[in-house]
This record gives structure tokens, sequence and C-alpha cells, in this order.
């Protein structure tokens, strides 16, 4: 169990890493976990699970990461702030280290009024930057918040998120400067078919020098038609579809759709590759984990290197 | 059946604006019907304020009307704009209590309509009851206007 | 100001069901700028409520009363010889007021009238916004007085979150995005060096740490 992050060891030894993400069931079924692990293994990294997404309540990330494990793995935690204050956030930390989870994502999380969970009340004792920063003091010096001493510290590489699509655009970088300075050590974006704006915002990333500072592994979403675009571009804020992707879409018969989102997302994971300071894309095939092979081989990152144990 | 054959109490607020001679003409009404009409003269019928329209209602009024000068037309621009956000209140207000909303009224007044309002209130008179006696005042003893 | 809306009628009038004699009472500080529980607000009720027993043929008798500040005693005190005429009070101040009357008549009813909703501004005449949450550990300095615990959706200390987009939020499109406002403003105020502080964890004990807060000045308080 004492094996590291699958993820840093690909980062760090300068190979464009993959990382896909893993939405858990609305149930307790932990075989729709090890299906979509299995679909996924071999042609990822690591394998991100989310927690509890736009608010809508499903099986635990800490758990089917767990499960991940199991089947061989390395899975990417993510812990939102919405639903823990900083004793349940940090029990967690020291639970997911405990069961061999090596990656942590630290996000803040969809607001719950988008989810079926209305009513909840909105945790947000700490946000996502002061979540990165306990992680690491964690980690790094082996104490929690306030200072106190752990008996032993949690073993963990550090992920945040960063999206160069929402507003105000200039701080998005700057944003992306706090996090690095808080301990974030990859991060992954929020999906990119902007590729214009995505190279504008690294450019400030490189002009801050932040690309040496943390991993930037690029978001990637295949689309499945022209009406998820549109949906996306509408309703979805913080996302940014252009026009052209969309017509793109609508100029193919509906049955060729998907594949031409697939085409699409190779395309961007091309463009991803040549960019200077992007080390990695991470796949989010939203329910549609199937896609991700065909995405992976056809961008020409199959078959993903077997990094050995030291 | 028209609402003075019904019998239906009437209280009318209106914009004075509307008739300069608002004062004498509106007499000869009053004394025809006496307790069963009553009017409120308003500098601008942006005055109105839901209070006057519920306190009407409980002194036993069945229908209360508020005349305005047309939309566009409010000498002090937005008086009766005003006013008709004021009215929906009330009338929300009086439902949440099971009383018809129909029970308060705003008209804006039309080139069609008369110039005094004597007239006016004839022509309301005249009209269909959409409400019978209000059970405000049925199921209690008769109170109206009787300060 | 503390804002506050009415309780929709059929709640009230649950609340008020056994009682006959009943004493509204507004209040004239907060709750009367934002129309909720001032001296109108009481007429309108109070007639409401009578009415609203003629309708059903039942007999109550309705007083009202408003006094300046329902939170202090020394205005409370207004009531003294007039509530104990009365089987309830219905009173239309704010949570706070509620209970201070309560407290001040230990043997009356008292039921609340109003949902007590925020600490705001009047923004302009018919619209209250909320813009503080009494945290009790006031940051808006380094925010350029705009404040991201009540006005950001998620109280994001160190920034905007990515829902943020020409200058709303995704929550609700209605809403400024709090960080969209305290960036221009930190810059419209020469304040750039702010954009990059990390905030720590806030310190929630200063607004739930035990219980409820009070606020306890010697200089202040009387001998007797």
């Amino acid at each position: 169990m004492k094996a590291d992050s699958n993820l840093k060891k690909v980062l760090t030894q300068n190979v464009f890493a993959v990382t896909a993400e893993c939405g858990p069931p609305k149930g307790a079924d932990p075989g729709v976990i090890k299906k979509k692990g299995n679909l996924l293994k071999g042609y990822v990294d690591s394998v991100n699970v989310t927690d509890n997404q736009t608010g809508v309540v499903r099986l635990c990330s800490m758990a089917a990461c767990a499960i991940l494990r199991q089947e061989g793995l390395d899975p990417i935690l993510q812990m939102v702030t919405r639903d823990r204050n900083r004793i349940a956030l940090q029990s967690d930390v020291l639970g997911a280290s405990s069961l061999g989870i090596r990656n942590i994502l630290c996000l803040s999380g969809d607001h719950q009024s988008f989810g079926n969970q209305q009513q909840a009340k909105g945790v947000f004792d700490i946000d996502s930057i002061q979540l990165i920063q306990t992680v690491r003091r964690m980690r790094d010096s082996g104490q929690i918040i306030g200072g106190e001493a752990l008996s032993d510290p949690p073993e963990l590489f550090i992920g945040a998120v960063a999206n160069p699509f929402a507003d105000p655009f200039d701080y998005r970088v700057i944003r992306l400067g706090k996090k690095a300075a808080a301990g974030a050590e990859f991060i992954q974006t929020q999906c990119i078919y902007n590729v214009k704006r995505f190279k504008e915002w690294m450019k400030q990333v490189l002009d801050r020098g932040l690309d040496k500072k943390v991993y930037i592994l690029g978001g990637v979403t295949p689309l499945k038609s022209a009406r998820m675009a549109e949906y996306m571009s509408k309703q979805v804020a913080g996302m940014d579809v252009p026009g052209d992707v969309i017509d793109r879409l609508k100029g193919v018969d509906p049955k060729d759709q998907r594949r031409e989102g697939i085409r699409i997302a190779v395309e961007t994971i091309g463009a991803l590759k040549e960019m200077e300071g992007v080390r990695g894309v991470h796949i989010m095939a939203i329910e549609w984990e199937d896609a991700v092979p065909q995405i992976v081989e056809e961008a020409g990152l199959y078959p993903r290197p077997r990094i050995s144990e030291e | 059946m028209d609402q003075r054959t019904a019998g239906l109490n009437i209280a009318i607020f209106f914009c004075q604006q509307l008739d300069v001679n608002q004062d004498k003409n509106r007499r000869s009404l009053e004394k025809e019907l006496g307790p069963r009409i009553r009017f409120f003269p308003l500098p601008c019928s942006g005055r109105i304020d839901p209070l006057h329209l519920l306190r009407a209602l409980e002194s036993g009024a069945d229908m209360v009307y508020l005349i305005a000068c047309p939309e566009g037309a409010c000498r002090y621009r937005e008086g009766n704009l005003r006013a008709k956000k004021r009215v929906r209140y009330a009338q929300q207000l009086i439902e949440e209590i099971g009383l018809e909303g129909v029970r308060i009224e705003m008209i804006n007044r039309t080139a069609e309509m008369p110039d005094d309002i004597d007239a006016i209130a004839r022509e309301l008179l005249a009209r269909d009851a959409k409400v019978s006696i209000s059970p405000v005042r049925s199921n209690a003893i008769l109170s109206f206007m009787q300060k | 100001m503390i804002t506050a809306e009415r309780k929709p009628m059929a709640e009230i009038k649950a609340m008020l069901a056994p009682y006959r004699k009943i004493l509204v009472v507004g209040c004239g500080t907060c709750v009367a700028e934002c129309a909720s529980g001032g001296e109108k607000e009481v007429g309108l009720l109070a007639s409401a409520l009578r009415m609203d027993a003629q309708i059903e043929g039942r007999t109550i008798e309705v007083r009202e009363m408003t006094i300046d500040r329902q939170c202090v005693y020394e205005f409370i005190d207004k009531l003294t010889g007039v509530a104990d005429r009365y089987e309830v009070i219905l009173s239309l101040g704010c949570g706070a007021g509620v209970q201070a009357v309560a407290e001040a008549f230990p043997k009356m009813l008292v039921i609340p009238a109003l949902n007590t909703t925020f600490i705001g501004e009047t923004k302009e005449p018919g619209l209250w916004v909320e813009n503080c949450r009494a945290c009790g550990d006031c940051k808006l300095g380094y925010f350029a007085a705009v404040c991201p615990v009540t006005r950001c959706a998620k109280g994001l200390y160190n920034g905007p979150c990515g829902g943020s987009k020409n200058g709303v939020c995704e929550v609700d499109p209605d809403t400024p995005c709090a960080w969209q406002l305290i960036v221009e403003r930190l810059e419209n105020t020469g304040r750039n060096d702010l954009l990059e502080a990390i905030y720590p964890p806030a310190d929630w004990s200063r607004q739930q740490g035990k219980g409820p807060r009070k606020i306890a000045r010697e200089d202040q308080r009387s001998e007797s």
C-alpha cells in the first residue's frame, strides 16, 4: 500500500499524462465502478472520481477510489468543500491516504442549488485554496489547521482545478498562481473547446512561470451531439463552446455526431500536446467512459507507459 | 345583474386630475345612493396605499375602484403605474383571506369614458356585478361608513 | 438593517386560531424601513385579520400598536399595561424583536408574523439586498468593501469560482459575482497587491463558536 501516485511518476518523468473522469453511480453497487475502472484500465494514468458533482447525491468518492485502487488503478480523490467542514475534510484526507489513495483534487464544488438536495446547507467552511493549503501542510509539516501534529502525515499528490474560460479573465491566472502558492502540484482545467482562448490563458501562465510550479493537464470533454454542445454553451456557466464547434456538429448527420465529437476531442488533444507548458490531458467523458480508450488511441497516447515501482 | 341592482356598496378612489369639478359633480350620486357609495379623491392615483383599499373593504365596501389617468398620461409621470402595483399587492393580500381579488379593480380612464366622475361612477354601477355582497359585511354588523 | 417578509396569511392564521384577543405589534425601525413590520403593515395585517374573522363568522378583537423598537426594553415597556389585556401578541418585529418582547412579558404568548431574512441595504425603493452575515470578523478592508462571505454564493475567500461569467453568479443571473466586484474595486482603488493574497481559513468561532453571542460593555452598563 506504500505505492506512490502513478500520476506523479508519469508527470515527473516528463511523459504527457492522461487522466480520465469516472462518475460514481446513484446507488450502492460497486460493480458499476469496477466496470468503469476496467474500461479505463491501461488507457489512462489515473482516474478522477467526482465528489457528488453538481450537488447530486452519489456513491462517495472515497469509497469509489478505494474500489478502483483494488482494481489496480491509480485514483484521484475529488474533494469539495461544499459538504464538509474542516473537521470532516481533514479526517477524510487521512482516511484517503490510509486506503492507499495517493491523489487528491481540491475543489469548492458546484453550488448545492444545482443538485437534487437544493434545501441542503452549503458548508463552505473553507474554500478550495484553503483546502489545498491544509492538505499540503498536513502532508509536508504533519500538521492540521491550528498546528496540532499528526502521528503520521498523509501521502497525497495534490491537485486543483482552473477554469480559463470564466471571468474575470485576467484574474484567472492570478487565481492559478494562488493555487500554486497554496501548494497545488497539478492542475486540471475546465473542458477546452475554445483553443484560442486557452492559448491566451497559457501565455499568461507561461509569462508568470506557473508552468514550472504546477503540472497543467488540459480538460477535454467529447461532445455527444450538437444539442449537448448548445446546452453546454448556453446553460453551463463558465463553459465556452464556440459557435464553429456547434456548427461543425450540426453539419454532421445526427447519427454520426458522436463520431465527430470524438474527432474534435482528438484534435483538441493534438493541439494540447503541441502547447508549451501543457503536461497532459484530462478526459471527462460524461457518462460515456467507453469513449475514452478510442480517444486515447486516436490521439496517439496509447499505450500508456508502465512506470516501474521503485 | 348590474351592480346597483345587486345592492353592492361601492367605494371609488380616483385621481382628481380626471375631473376638476369632481367635488360638485359627485354630489348627486352621493345624495341618490347615500352610504352605498363613497368617493375618495386623491391628488394622484399614485397616492393610493393598499391600506386604503383594505380599510374600504373592511368598512363594508363590496367593490373598490381606483380610477386613474391613462397610462402615459399621469401628471406625476408614473403615479398610475405605481398605483397598479399597489392594487395588485392589495388584491393578493385579500385573496389570502379568501376574498376575490376582483373586488379591487383599477381602471385607467379611456377616451370613450365620460369626463365627470359622476358619469363614470354611473357607468360602473351599470356594469354586470362580478361579485356578490361581501362576506365581510354580510357576516358582520353592517358598519359601512358609519364613522 | 434587518430585513423581513410577512409570513403567508395561512400560517399566521393557523398560529392565531385558538385566540380571540390579539395585540398586533409593529416595530418602527428596521422592518418599517423594509416595509414589512411598520405601522402601515400592522394596519394591513390587522385589517386582513379582522376581515378574515368576519368572513368566517368569528368575533375577534384586534388592537394595533407600533413601537419604535421591539429589541430595546425601554420601547417594549410601552406595551406594559396593554399587553395583559390580550391573549396573544402578534409581533411584526424581527426575530430579535419577537424574543425581546416575549422576554419582557413572561406569561404572554408571542407569535411572529414575519420571516426574518437578512442584514441588508435598501438598494432602491422596494429592493433590499443582503450584504452582511455578521460573521464577527469583518474583512471588508481586504476585499474592497464587498463581502465575499455574504455576496458570493459559496462564501469564497480566495477568488471567484469557475462559474463567474459576464459579471454575474452562476447560481443566480440576477446577482453580480462578488469576486468580479472585488477584483474591479481592488484595481480601481489601487490595491492590486491584495489580489494575490491568500486568506487562511476563517475563524467561525466568532460567529457560532459558543452558541449565541453577546457583547458586554462595562462603560455602557448601569450600576443597579
